[in-house]
């Protein structure tokens, strides 16, 4: 896949790995705020922190002076993160002013994303909002008496649909709502619910059955074929007289009691892989391993043996 | 800035001796092989002789073996869906978890249309296990697929073992190996050791031809029907009209891979082993994928712990050198390489792996250039990364337990 950035995401990129100044690499020291998103399984993860000027009687208009991040993820993410700490330091914003920042304000600041890569602003506006929630919770601000949605236990009490990426429904739902997503290929984009083994999309309670509650039913969307299994089992060669139970246990006993000794006399030893019906799949072991001899070896004294023991219809392969 | 090519299981760069020879067949050599008239002659003759000469490459006595497709995807979809129909009484079909998409998508597709599909698992180094294979062989298996060499790890199946356990069990098995990444660089003979192979996938821009030519091998008797119908072409085996220029092409590559093959071989091993060595040394947290197994000469997989794979690509990139990546984020979905997830390379690990493939053309120059920025590159990454602690210079102290976790 070829890439697709913008020079303002290719710029940001390159100034971050060479840490030229100006750049927010790094973690604050005992935050006022602190967020991460994402996790090394995923892909990529973000951990944001920022620092305030405390307004000394009311935290209220504390106001973000320094914002850091540190980031796992590829360039765009890396750009990302990048932008929002831009953003964030520019704006002179308190934190809950700072809630305002959203994906799109990231997307719009990197001169657009590809599609299939805004997942990594959204990363960035889910990073803002977790840290803004810790600033508010070591401030002592209710937020939600202010108004604000704080998606309380989301993650832990909702049911997962995706498992690859641990998102849950009611997450998802949210999602879906405030991002404006209508197809499942622009939830994979935004949150990567979908992404890896795909096999939410179309089940019952899946990425299709949230869209389709979010936003009404779709017509003529294709059913999915239910998979069929009718290959059976049956004989690989001629039937034999004894049930394979039997049959199997005739075998071993003949190779223990008449072929291991005449092989162990050299140190080496017999390993039977799998026996189906009439055909005997081994190997040489011990001293015998890797020796030239070992295919005349097999055909001579093993099968002649079993043929002349247990049946003659019997026919060793060499594994 | 010099182009360091490094990406040669992507794909070749088109040798100029392959130029030159397919030259003819675009200017006074245009005509079509099946007219009558005496030059479209000279044109059907063309077309012999490139068939003649891959089939000798790869010991096919009859060269009416040999089908040209547009390219291995094509060879390969005709090999498996022209087995299962033309075997409607068998249901199950053996291949691998590490399949080229060419192959594992086709036998998915398979799979929902009711067959019964097993993908055989490999272990750490990348190897299969020959008992779970045989264990897997069955009286209703129509078709084992499993690919020669991988493409992102470079690790070799035993063909030769794997297809004759399958034809001594039930020589109507038909067994087919996508060779897109062998062919040219191992020794195949169709007719010798690898003789239990009924269908043979390859194609030309593996092997330093263009894009747009591929090849079936088809043993003569394999119950197989064809994927193109509408012509009477390669015995109406695949029809069209024949691709005259890149036919002559490839059978050009082949004969080029083919000269002097162990020197170059042997000179591709070199330069590989050294980058191996040389990035083993100066990258901490670093594990070379498929190292304890065969392993094609050309390819290096490595995965650089607590980084992300297309800040490594685009970085190199910045520095003219052409690479691959298993990552996500490289992958056009969001799920990273199955081949190394397969392998059990803990899954932030496959996020940071990096594919360097090499060729003839590549020098000594090349893979110094290669040790000389790339530890850097990872270094720069790591630095910005939330598992890697700076100052001890090492990972943070719970990144190692997240390493290992899988989902």
């Amino acid at each position: 896949m070829a890439w697709e950035y913008s020079e303002k995401t290719k710029q940001l990129f390159m100034d971050a790995v060479h840490g030229k100044p100006g750049t927010h690499l790094g973690e604050i020291e005992n935050p006022d705020g602190f967020g991460e998103h994402g996790s090394i399984a995923c892909g990529d993860a973000l951990r944001f922190t920022f620092r305030v000027k405390r307004h000394p009687t009311d935290p209220m208009k504390d106001v973000i002076v320094e914002a850091r991040y540190l980031t796992f993820g590829c360039t765009s993410a890396i750009a990302a993160s990048e932008a929002l700490c831009t953003l964030i330091e520019q704006g002179g914003y308190t934190p809950i002013e700072a809630l305002k920042v959203q994906n799109r304000d990231i997307v719009e600041f990197l001169g657009g994303l590809p599609e299939q890569k805004i997942h990594c602003s959204v990363m960035g506006a889910e990073a803002l909002e977790a840290a803004v929630f810790d600033w508010a919770r070591k401030r002592g601000v209710d937020l939600e008496r202010l108004g604000v949605d704080i998606h309380a236990d989301e993650q832990e009490e909702g049911r997962i649909v995706c498992k690859c990426f641990s998102l849950s429904e009611p997450y998802l739902k949210r999602k879906i709502k405030e991002l404006n997503l209508r197809t499942i290929p622009e939830i994979t984009n935004a949150v990567k619910a979908g992404g890896a083994c795909m096999s939410c999309h179309h089940v019952p309670g899946g990425l299709q059955d949230i869209l389709d509650q979010t936003w009404g039913k779709e017509k003529d969307r294709s059913q999915i074929m239910p998979a069929i299994s009718e290959a059976g089992e049956g004989a690989l060669t001629e039937d034999s007289s004894l049930s394979p139970y039997l049959f199997a246990k005739q075998v071993e006993r003949a190779v223990d009691e008449y072929i291991r000794p005449m092989l162990q006399r050299d140190g080496g030893d017999l390993e039977i892989i799998d026996i189906k019906n009439a055909l005997i799949y081994c190997r040489l072991a011990g001293a015998c391993a890797g020796c030239a001899g070992a295919a005349q070896t097999l055909k001579t004294i093993v099968e002649q043996t079993l043929k002349e023991v247990v049946d003659d219809r019997i026919r060793i392969i060499e594994v | 800035m010099r182009t360091i090519y490094a990406d040669n299981n992507a794909t070749t760069r088109i040798a100029p001796e392959v130029y030159q020879a397919m030259i003819p067949f675009f200017t006074e050599n245009y005509f079509n092989p099946s007219s009558m008239y005496e030059p479209a002659q000279n044109t059907a003759v063309a077309v012999a002789r490139a068939r003649e000469g891959i089939a000798g490459y790869l010991g096919v006595n009859d060269p009416k073996q040999i089908l040209f497709t547009s390219c291995a995807t094509e060879s390969n979809n005709t090999a498996i869906l022209g087995a299962a129909k033309a075997n409607p009484n068998r249901r199950h079909i053996i291949t691998t978890a590490v399949e080229h998409p060419a192959v594992l998508e086709v036998c998915k597709d398979l799979q929902r249309n009711g067959y019964e599909v097993t993908f055989l698992p490999v272990d750490g180094d990348g190897n299969l296990d020959v008992r779970a294979f045989v264990r897997a062989l069955r009286a209703d298996t129509l078709l084992v697929t499993i690919m020669h060499a991988n493409n992102e790890t470079g690790v070799i199946f035993p063909i030769k073992q794997l297809s004759r356990l399958a034809k001594e069990t039930d020589p109507s098995i038909i067994f087919h190996t996508d060779a897109t990444q062998s062919v040219g660089k191992l020794p195949i003979d169709l007719g010798e050791d690898y003789r239990h192979v009924d269908l043979l996938s390859f194609s030309g821009h593996k092997l330093h031809a263009p894009k747009g030519i591929g090849a079936l091998f088809f043993r003569r008797g394999t119950r197989c029907r064809p994927f193109m119908i509408g012509g009477h072409q390669e015995e109406g085996r695949r029809a069209g009209t024949e691709n005259v220029p890149y036919i002559v092409g490839l059978a050009k590559a082949l004969a080029l891979a083919m000269e002097n093959h162990e020197e170059q071989e042997t000179r591709i091993r070199q330069l590989r082993d050294h980058l191996q060595q040389a990035l083993e040394q100066k990258i901490p947290h670093a594990q070379v994928t498929g190292k304890a197994a065969p392993r094609l000469a050309n390819t290096l997989n490595i995965s650089c712990h607590y980084v992300e794979g297309e800040g490594m690509l685009y970085q190199l990139s910045a520095h003219g050198i052409c690479a691959s990546s298993g990552s996500a984020c490289t992958s056009g979905s969001l799920e990273p390489s199955h081949v190394l997830k397969a392998m059990n390379v803990p899954f932030a690990a496959v996020h940071g792996s990096v594919r360097f493939s090499f060729s003839r053309y590549n020098t000594q120059e090349d893979i110094d250039h290669i040790i000389e920025v790339f530890p850097g590159i990872v270094a720069n990454l790591r630095k910005l990364s939330p598992y890697w602690d700076n100052t001890s210079n090492m990972p943070q102290p719970n990144a190692e337990d997240l390493l290992q976790r899988n989902r």
